[in-house]
């Protein structure tokens, strides 16, 4: 298992060169550069086209494509980021700042869509026809059609608005920086994410338990005389969870990326927001960095899926 | 006795085989259990009177969706704007209605678009193996390890945005997908008897893969481009609330929500946002019920 491990880490390093590259270039395509946004629109006028040449000179944007690429992926290697170019902040700094905004809000909506999912489906898989059972159904495809931002909107205006529980967004009130003071405001964006993502959750456990509990080796401890919950979620459940793992270390990616939309709802200062502002003032080197991070996140979850599902399931050989 | 009843069972059968009575039963059982299929029957019919409904809009509203009327600003629903007005004085039913217009042309032609790159690339390197096939599937490799929304966000930043912008960029991350389905079809048609002997008969490869091959696997097609409508239907109104999608004058599903951002709005003016809100569930509901269907019916594994 270790040697299919380092094998496929090796692996990864050629991919994430392609990526590199490949972003690099997409960068390089858009209109404008750097200087465009650096200086206001009511300032520009005061300044000569020599000065504004002679800042592209000090910013490095006027190298030739490979060095300026070469140049970006030695900085990478020494834990050099770049630094944002509309204020000049380290990339680092500005992730450091975000990343444990965006991980709290991920990893607790993680935690609940796959507790609150898997428990569900277990419970909708077991009274299989049941009233219960066909209700979940019918929310979880109305979960799974509900744009994810309409959710948030209707989760404040009953929340917020209407009950006057919580509060409507940010992640502390000024100068409340322990956990439990925070607690509010974590409570309707993770909820919000994780109900959304719960429904997939809970569709895939039921049917895959369901699946599971036809086989045959299911019989066979029945026969042996366990008792039904022994059967059902000791036997049962730890094969039929194999596919939810799979599931879940596929979303592991939205730790950075897929909360984007929610922080958004909820003026989460995460990496999302953060992500989305980069992106609208073309601020190349901060999303450059972001949409890096997460697809090296994509791909070790992708591995990690591997191994837990070679861990759960006994048929399972890696190769 | 019984063996008797029997042979003349194959007999009729044999006879109508010879006289090509038989096909037609085929297409008629795929639809037999479309129909037996509830779920994908009001899919179909929802699907159905909503695109009636937003592609003759002019029928069913008399308001344009630009038109601009600042003495009725923010009016609640009332007998001559049924579902009141926005900000400005739009009216919403009718932005719903010709928003729709837009909303389901870039998710049908984005899917189509995409299942057209994909699944002919699909098909053919799949078929045929080789350098195309593990170049295309290594790019496709890459473009599935981003995060779709990253994805995409990127793309509309560096074309800038617009309608057919984003029909683009939809296209663009949304073949891969189609090819990877296509592909690992064709590599299990592959494998049939029947292509060996079309190759002993020496037919050209790209018929055999069009003509002979393509057909079998259309029922997952189908079932993807459905699915697809309804993803990249959300993805819009996801963009659109963002504020990377299709600029903010034309009307799209998306943007009509978009403006419960304003938090006045959200509180004060449930009908502006409200029900493009509804609406777009609902639609994007009526397809996967039509997918679903569609994937029952075209698997023959399946008895109905």
């Amino acid at each position: 298992m270790l040697n299919y491990i380092l094998r496929k880490l090796l692996g990864l390093i050629p991919m994430t060169l392609i990526i590199s590259f490949m972003m690099f270039v997409g960068i390089e395509l858009m209109p404008g550069d750097a200087v465009d946004y650096l200086i206001p629109p009511d300032a520009l006028s005061t300044v000569s086209a020599e000065e504004l040449d002679a800042m592209r000179l000090e910013l490095g944007l006027k190298d030739p494509f490979l060095v300026r690429y070469g140049n970006w992926l030695v900085d990478l290697v020494h834990g050099d980021f770049g630094y944002s170019i509309q204020s000049g902040v380290p990339v680092k700094d500005l992730l450091a700042k975000t990343i444990p905004a965006t991980l709290e809000l991920s990893i607790a909506a993680l935690i609940f869509s796959t507790i609150f999912g898997s428990f569900l489906g277990v419970i909708s898989a077991l009274h299989k026809g049941s009233i219960g059972d066909n209700t979940l159904t019918v929310f979880g495809m109305v979960g799974v059609a509900i744009p994810q931002f309409l959710f948030g909107l209707i989760m404040i205006l009953l929340f917020v608005f209407k009950l006057n529980w919580l509060p409507v967004g940010g992640r502390m009130f000024p100068g409340n920086t322990q956990f439990y003071q925070r607690l509010n405001h974590l409570i309707l964006p993770a909820v919000t994410l994780g109900l959304s993502m719960a429904a997939g959750v809970m569709r895939y456990s039921r049917s895959s338990l369901l699946d599971s509990l036809n086989k045959d080796y299911i019989k066979t401890a029945r026969s042996k005389g366990l008792s039904e919950w022994r059967v059902n979620l000791i036997h049962g459940l730890r094969v039929a969870m194999t596919p939810v793992v799979v599931l879940v270390g596929f979303r592991l990616p939205m730790l950075i990326g897929g909360s984007v939309v929610i922080e958004q709802v909820f003026q989460w200062p995460g990496v999302g927001q953060l992500f989305v502002k980069s992106i609208r003032s073309q601020n190349t080197p901060v999303f450059m960095m972001i949409a890096f991070f997460d697809v090296i996140v994509v791909l070790l979850s992708s591995i990690l899926v591997d191994v837990v599902t070679a861990l759960l399931d006994p048929r399972v050989k890696l190769s | 006795m019984r063996k008797k009843s029997l042979s003349k069972k194959m007999d009729t059968l044999l006879y109508k085989e010879n006289k090509g009575l038989l096909k037609s039963s085929n297409k008629s059982r795929v639809l037999r259990k479309i129909l037996a299929n509830k779920l994908a029957v009001v899919g179909a019919i929802i699907f159905i009177l909503m695109v009636i409904l937003c592609y003759g809009a002019p029928l069913f509203t008399d308001y344009s969706p630009t038109a601009i009327d600042l003495r009725n600003r923010l009016v609640p629903p009332n007998s001559t704007h049924i579902l009141g007005t926005d900000k400005i004085g739009h009216d919403m039913w009718a932005r719903i209605l010709y928003g729709g217009r837009i909303s389901i042309f870039i998710g049908f032609g984005s899917a189509v678009g995409a299942a057209l790159i994909g699944v002919s690339l699909g098909t053919y390197a799949g078929y045929r193996g080789g350098m195309l096939d593990s170049v295309v599937m290594k790019f496709s490799e890459i473009m599935m390890s981003f995060p779709q929304i990253i994805l995409v966000s990127i793309i509309v930043a560096i074309t800038g945005q617009s309608l057919w912008n984003l029909i683009f960029i939809f296209i663009l991350t949304g073949w891969p997908g189609m090819y990877r389905m296509a592909r690992s079809q064709m590599l299990s048609i592959r494998e049939e008897e029947y292509i060996q002997a079309l190759q002993a008969f020496g037919i050209k490869k790209s018929i055999i893969a069009f003509k002979h091959m393509l057909p079998n696997a259309i029922g997952p097609i189908f079932v993807n481009i459905t699915l697809s409508t309804a993803m990249f239907i959300l993805q819009e109104s996801s963009l659109s609330f963002l504020g990377l999608g299709v600029p903010m004058e034309v009307a799209t599903w998306g943007n009509i929500i978009n403006v419960a951002q304003d938090l006045t709005i959200l509180r004060e003016a449930l009908w502006v946002w409200l029900p493009a809100g509804i609406v777009i569930t609902v639609f994007v509901m009526a397809i996967n019920f039509i997918g679903d269907g569609l994937r029952d019916a075209a698997d023959p594994t399946q008895v109905g």
